[in-house]
């Protein structure tokens, strides 16, 4: 069946929605949205506000009001480039698992999914354009690229994966292309999101002056980081939207969505001991390597390492047991501890290449200052806004009859997904969003 | 998960075992750290070598890049004299001989004229008096350096060391004052403004009832 039979270009427009390239934007439900949703727009705005200011503090006075310094040129904000491209990761995986490998369970998730990849590159790449300290430079990279830096290949393949991602919602939400287009876009996406986290974590990795850096296994870590957090986040954020009453989603997916977290995790927790084994073993250790890891279980800086071990550990152990995975609370404990977990070990990662600097030297833990918080805090904001946004105005809730179609249709036998179950009930809306 | 916890237990407990420790020498001292040789060659009172010990096998000695100099023993009698006739004495290419003690770096230089000079002007070693090639090199294998030579810097800012793999590390200070960082008092101003409005809003979303 052709997606565009039950998509939203079948029916007329309804009153206050507005077809605009093919997609139905409620415009209406802004109008009805309740006085808690624009408190909350209202936070989102302040926020914003009170980061443009902070950055036309540091566009005046330059490079004084952070707290980044020589021997720690990578703070917050890369950071947070590293770690919102990872967290796009969680959308890619799921809307791949649909329209590739046929995980017709994950399909209602799919909108939400691209959505938040786009979302998240763009706030990756709003952040290394902060980075940048003087954005006009960025044309600089287009103009003369350096093709020895690793930074033309993340750089361009952030900004490709960002405009394939909302292609790809387009796709989805006007259904124009059917079945056919979404698969097509994704066997052009995966490659690029692959090819995007791999150059991400060739930033690092290609550093051989950095020694805790230089080391193979940083890409495969880094990909299964980032697909653990990512699909943490998209759990918490479609709870979060089941709880708004936005969309409404199977019991049964939030448990194959564990069972792949859980999954994930545990690959991701063993590369991290295999790389911590391959720096400690007394027979083939490298004094730099040892020492510059031991920082980060006994100096200043092991409170950024540690709790990756244990919330990762945590996560794992909660999702684990057959028996409890299905529980909610055990689900958000999980996602949550985890998504946190990758947010210390981004920060981690920067240290390990600055704890010690290339000439021997020791550099304190890196504290950002109150203009970098401000600035990463606008960023974020940014990023909530287009999804409460769109938490309204787009149709991100996948309709009842493309899933069963799709579920009923012929080669599309996937366990307990193919079963035509229908969705729960929306709970009754408690929070911003609800109008 | 418990191959998990293991490995984490495993590392943690691996921190304790302490670094690998240099493995003959620290620094150029002046002596043949490598091979000390008077312990075998004990030096006469006039400053020559005495016989070789009894029943003594002979060196087993692997050579990297000085292989060169020739076939299996060949190689050794390029810079040993005939170790039957003259135990403890290197022998310069005019065919005097030197004690193992004396005026090592002398052979080296008949190579290596150029570092020697180098050293011998102190831009390549530590420049001190008692520095000596061997002191640093393995005279075997020169490519191997024990020591942790520092380059003759003489500003008043960090100093740069080259660490070998086989001596234990330990980080440097790091520069002694950092430029401090900016923050304008009307912007921490606003903050709180904004911090006291967010906690309002979100106090609101968390306690007020849903219009719907």
């Amino acid at each position: 069946m052709r997606m565009a039979e039950h998509a939203t270009v079948a029916a007329p427009p309804r009153p206050g929605v507005v077809r605009f390239i093919g997609i139905d934007w409620d415009f209406g439900a802004l109008k009805s949205a309740s006085p808690r949703y624009w408190a909350f727009v209202s936070l989102l705005a302040s926020l914003f506000l009170l980061g443009l200011m902070a950055y036309a503090t540091f566009m005046t006075r330059g490079g004084e009001v952070f707290a980044m310094r020589d021997d720690y040129p990578w703070g917050l904000w890369f950071t947070n480039y590293m770690y919102y491209v990872g967290l796009s990761a969680g959308g890619l995986i799921v809307y791949a698992s649909v329209h590739l490998f046929g995980a017709e369970q994950f399909r209602p998730l799919s909108r939400l999914a691209v959505l938040m990849a786009g979302v998240l590159v763009l706030m990756a790449l709003l952040g290394i354009i902060t980075d940048m300290e003087r954005p006009w430079r960025a044309a600089w990279m287009l103009l003369t690229p350096n093709p020895n830096s690793p930074f033309v290949y993340t750089g361009s393949a952030a900004n490709i994966y960002m405009l394939i991602c909302f292609a790809d919602l387009w796709v989805l939400l006007t259904g124009k292309g059917g079945e056919k287009l979404a698969h097509r876009m994704t066997l052009i996406a995966l490659p690029f999101a692959i090819y995007l986290h791999t150059t991400t974590a060739f930033v690092l990795a290609l550093n051989k002056s950095r020694e805790l850096w230089n080391t193979a296994v940083m890409v495969p870590i880094f990909l299964t980081s980032a697909t653990a957090s990512g699909i943490a986040l998209l759990m918490i954020v479609a709870y979060l939207m089941q709880r708004l009453g936005v969309m409404r989603f199977k019991p049964s997916m939030f448990r194959s969505l564990s069972t792949l977290l859980a999954t994930v995790i545990i690959i991701d927790l063993f590369l991290i001991a295999v790389e911590i084994l391959s720096v400690f073993w007394p027979t083939s250790s490298h004094p730099g390597h040892a020492a510059r890891l031991a920082l980060f279980f006994e100096s200043p800086y092991g409170w950024t390492f540690i709790p990756v071990l244990l919330l990762g550990a945590g996560a794992f152990a909660l999702l684990a047991p057959r028996r409890t995975r299905h529980l909610p609370a055990i689900q958000l404990t999980a996602a949550t501890m985890y998504v946190l977990a990758i947010f210390l070990k981004r920060y981690a990662l920067m240290a390990m290449g600055f704890a010690i600097d290339p000439l021997g030297q020791f550099a304190p833990p890196y504290t950002p200052s109150l203009v970098e918080v401000l600035i990463a805090v606008m960023i974020l904001s940014i990023g909530l806004l287009i999804m409460t946004a769109a938490a309204k105005v787009l149709p991100l809730q996948v309709p009842e009859e493309e899933i069963l179609a799709h579920a009923t249709a012929p080669g599309h036998l996937h366990g307990h997904a193919s079963a035509p179950v229908p969705l729960e009930p929306a709970p009754a809306p408690a929070a911003p969003e609800a109008g | 998960m418990l191959c998990a916890i293991a490995a984490v237990l495993g590392a943690a407990l691996l921190l304790l075992a302490p670094p690998p420790a240099g493995a003959v020498g620290q620094a150029a001292s002046g002596e043949t750290l490598f091979y000390p040789c008077t312990s075998c060659h004990p030096v006469g009172p006039q400053g020559t070598a005495t016989g070789l010990p009894n029943d003594f096998p002979g060196h087993q000695v692997v050579l990297i890049g000085h292989d060169a100099l020739g076939e299996g023993s060949a190689a050794c009698l390029v810079c040993h004299d005939d170790p039957a006739r003259d135990p403890g004495k290197l022998v310069l290419l005019d065919g005097s001989l030197v004690d193992i003690t004396g005026d090592v770096p002398a052979l080296c230089f008949t190579c290596h004229s150029e570092r020697y000079r180098e050293w011998a002007a102190g831009t390549h070693g530590r420049n001190q008096p008692s520095c000596t090639s061997s002191g640093c090199h393995d005279p075997h294998t020169p490519a191997w350096v024990y020591g942790d030579p520092l380059l003759p810097f003489v500003g008043t800012g960090f100093q740069v060391r080259s660490v070998s793999d086989r001596q234990a590390f330990t980080p440097l200070a790091g520069p002694p004052v950092k430029a401090p960082v900016v923050t304008p008092s009307w912007l921490v101003l606003a903050t709180l403004l904004v911090a006291f409005l967010a906690t309002g809003i979100v106090g609101y979303l968390v306690r007020g009832r849903s219009a719907r």
